[in-house]
């Protein structure tokens, strides 16, 4: 009966977004509504120095002339800016030592939501397994960080922004906007006035980072935004692999995440940087509810032969709309981008990539499957650009869309821009629904329709799947599953 | 928002410019910086269009104005030519054919550069009758210092066959936009399209079809090939509309670069919002292939040559799937001369 209970219980959570609980939590917010007040009160919180509250309020400054850009192919009705909090955190005890001093019910969401904090825990389980530093962010705070001294050991500095501002000033001062400057669009511009936390990492020259790094990213409280902003810098021959997840409970109000994340590379430096994104995608049905996605991330490969490789696997999101590029300055390096974005229900996702060629042998490759279902729609948007130096530049691009349903969409809009004869760009891109005759075969060795559709989904987005590490492609394959729910039949 | 618009009313804010998504490889804003005086009517001696011998009819315009009426109908071969013959001198010119149904239309289209730094804009309205079919070449040979702007929009019946090659060798600013609205109904469009630029040339290829229903074949094949510090651009969109099932679209671009300061962009975009579609699009832009020269000088063919060929025989693709026999000729002679010129 064990068997039973449990498929029983599967199915019932399978029905709904698992992670849309929200949680009663002691917090204390910033007034509602953005200003110059509200920038110096969370620099102030957050006891930053004057540079810091300086660079702000530039940026503030600088967000108040910039126009919302509306390119994209989404739409949502205007966001108010003002009716939002932009600092959100639970309330502090004075002086956390030690992970038993904080908020239990905060303990009790990560442990809700499966993320390990607690160092003993992660090592509980089966001898040489592959072991995971987090950084967890609630709302507008990093409330713990694990590892912190095994990987100071090796000397690699893993920290909460806020920390990273108080102890380690001169490496924020030198790269903090160096790869997404201020102005860079109106998002960001806004993420860099109000930034409250999000991770650091420092991987000094040569050294291979010991374990997975990852940040998981909680919206709790209610009519908040979340802006965090991530700085990976990876210096000489320096590597590391980072993941990144986000939930948030289920609201009727649409909630704003505008991040900011900024990877350094220097000589002979490879970044992994993988995301799972489930953010609550608003009711099925209605499309009420649910999170905006506007994401700036960008990889700076300044250094030759400097790698970077993007994954992402977008399910969640009302709306999603992120480009992870490459800016391939160095000589022979090189920058992946493998993506899978699910929509279904009313999300609109408008996601892809670009890549930047300056440098000369410089190499990328796209790998993007787009999957809509529902009333969705899901576009791949991508730039392939190479310069004038970057002689010996190579590109291949493949864009491949699957259709289910007749109320969906699916766009592909690459742009490419060859400034070089020395430089070769291959794309394809295919949009298909599912196949009649495969899902046919599959259902008649047993399989129901719904099972059939998640396994010829999951073999469509195989190629991308292969490049998550090992723990978060069982995941993303159950979440592509997940989010399909519901979709045919 | 037009360069005729803008040639009319002498309105430079109503030209396309960079930050107009369709328009941001070929600014003309920023280009034209002050509106050039209307062309006068000329009533001089034009040259022999390319293909004069082929057509049965010819329709004639000159800086805009047409010069003669034609007897329309009269043949199923048509020349029509767009001559600009005055220096730096601006016009606009708009013509519709109507294609009866049942009925068969071969449309050779020149557009002529007599005069160096003109501009020209034209519109074509075509339509096509209930099972009829049409075929246009364009031959677009402007002058280098010109700008010039054709826009041709095309609306299908059920059951029509469009296919049309547009040929160009670009210009200060040239775009030829092709715009079809595809009802489906087993209609069937082929969009194909060469350009070979050299020196500031600049060529736009720009395609838009819109699938409305169901059972629409679209087959596209743009080629070019481009040298010194010329730019050719390819935009090519396909909008497969709800209910717009068995639809079967690709569209393929490919060029090659011979030059370290040639740039070619593309956008080939595909918006589906239907599911029971098959749509694809490929993409290439390099230089040629090193191995196939090798294996031509190691046959004894000189590397001049061998480069020669091979981009020959790359053109050669498209201009082999024009279907009248005599515009094919010309065609193919006209991508050697040019190739010629180009090397």
């Amino acid at each position: 009966m064990a068997a039973v209970k449990q498929t029983i219980d599967t199915v019932a959570a399978l029905e709904k977004y698992e992670h849309g609980f929200t949680s009663d939590i002691d917090q204390e917010f910033a007034p509602k509504g953005l200003s110059e007040d509200i920038v110096r009160f969370i620099s102030a919180k957050k006891e930053e120095p004057q540079w810091m509250l300086d660079w702000r309020l530039e940026a503030y400054r600088r967000w108040l002339e910039l126009e919302e850009p509306t390119w994209a192919n989404v739409t949502h009705p205007p966001i108010d800016y003002q009716d939002s909090y932009y600092y959100a955190a639970p309330k502090e005890k004075a002086g956390i030592a030690s992970l038993d001093e904080v908020d239990p019910e905060i303990l009790a969401v990560y442990a809700k939501l499966g993320i390990p904090l607690k160092e003993q825990e992660v090592l509980a389980g089966v001898v040489g397994a592959p072991r995971y530093a987090v950084d967890a962010v609630f709302d507008s705070v990093s409330v713990v960080t694990t590892f912190k001294k095994e990987l100071a050991a090796v000397g690699v500095i893993f920290c909460s922004m806020s920390e990273a501002i108080r102890e380690h000033p001169e490496l924020v001062k030198q790269y903090l906007g160096s790869v997404v400057p201020t102005s860079d669009n109106y998002f960001a511009c806004l993420n860099s006035a109000v930034f409250s936390d999000g991770s650091f990492v420092y991987i000094p020259p040569g050294v291979r980072c010991p374990m997975e790094l990852s940040t998981y990213f909680r919206i709790n409280a209610k009519d908040s935004g979340q802006f965090e902003r991530t700085l990976i810098i990876a210096d000489k021959g320096a590597y590391c692999s980072y993941l990144e997840g986000c939930t948030a409970p289920m609201r009727d109000e649409n909630q704003l995440h505008a991040a900011v994340v900024e990877l350094v590379l220097l000589e002979d430096a490879e970044i992994k940087y993988s995301t799972v994104q489930n953010w609550y995608p608003g009711d099925p049905e209605t499309g009420k509810g649910g999170i905006y996605n506007f994401v700036t991330k960008r990889a700076d490969c300044r250094g030759d032969r400097s790698k970077v490789s993007w994954t992402q696997v977008e399910t969640g999101s009302a709306i999603t709309w992120k480009y992870p590029s490459c800016v391939l300055r160095g000589e022979g390096s090189s920058g992946e981008f493998y993506s899978i974005a699910v929509t279904n229900g009313h999300q609109q996702a408008d996601t892809g990539t670009k890549m930047i060629h300056l440098g000369a042998n410089t190499r990328s490759r796209i790998v993007a499957k787009g999957i809509s279902a529902g009333q969705s729609t899901s576009t791949y948007r991508g730039l392939v650009s190479a310069h004038p130096k970057a002689k010996g530049a190579r590109n291949f691009t493949q864009c491949d869309s699957l259709l289910i349903g007749k109320t969906c969409a699916a766009h592909t809009v690459p742009y490419i821009e060859a400034r070089n004869g020395q430089s070769v760009f291959e794309h394809e891109a295919t949009t298909t629904r599912l196949s009649d005759d495969q899902l046919f075969y599959v259902m008649q060795r047993g399989l129901s329709q719904e099972e059939a559709v998640a396994l010829l989904v999951n073999g469509f987005v195989k190629d991308v799947l292969q490049q998550l590490p090992m723990e978060f492609a069982v995941e993303a394959q159950k979440l592509v599953a997940i989010s399909l729910e519901g979709s045919v039949g | 928002m037009t360069l005729a618009l803008a040639l009319k009313t002498g309105d430079l804010t109503q030209l396309p410019s960079r930050r107009d998504e369709d328009w941001r490889w070929t600014d003309l804003r920023g280009l034209i910086r002050t509106a050039p005086p209307a062309s006068p009517a000329f009533d001089g001696e034009i040259a022999p269009g390319p293909f004069d011998a082929l057509a049965a009819d010819t329709i004639l315009f000159v800086n805009g104005r047409q010069r003669h009426a034609a007897a329309s109908g009269a043949g199923d071969v048509v020349a029509l030519r767009f001559v600009s013959a005055t220096e730096g001198a601006g016009h606009a010119a708009t013509y519709a054919i109507v294609v009866e149904p049942d009925t068969t239309l071969v449309l050779l289209e020149s557009h002529e550069g007599q005069a160096a730094g003109y501009m020209s804009d034209v519109t074509l309205d075509i339509a096509v009758g209930e099972g009829a079919r049409v075929e246009r070449i364009v031959l677009v040979d402007d002058h280098a210092e010109a700008i010039d702007i054709v826009t041709a929009e095309v609306d299908l019946a059920p059951g029509a066959t469009y296919v049309q090659t547009v040929l160009t060798s670009g210009a200060r600013r040239q775009r030829v936009e092709t715009r079809v609205n595809h009802p489906g109904a087993h209609a069937n469009v082929r969009l194909d399209g060469v350009y070979v630029l050299d020196h500031q040339r600049h060529a736009d290829q720009t395609t838009v079809v819109t699938h409305g229903g169901v059972d629409g074949v679209t087959g596209q094949l743009t080629k070019g090939v481009v040298t010194d510090q010329a730019r050719g651009v390819f935009q090519g969109r396909i909008v497969v509309q709800p209910g717009a099932d068995q639809t079967d679209a690709r569209m393929g671009h490919h060029a090659l670069i011979l030059s370290d300061k040639a740039e070619v962009d593309a956008k080939p975009e595909l918006l589906i919002f239907a599911d029971d579609v098959a749509c694809a699009h490929g993409n290439t832009i390099g230089a040629l292939d090193d191995e196939a020269i090798f294996y031509a000088r190691q046959r004894g063919i000189p590397e001049a040559e061998a480069r020669a060929m091979l981009t020959q025989a790359f053109l050669g693709e498209v201009v082999e799937r024009i279907e009248h026999d005599g515009a094919r000729a010309i065609a193919a002679a006209w991508v050697a001369q040019r190739l010629g010129r180009a090397q």
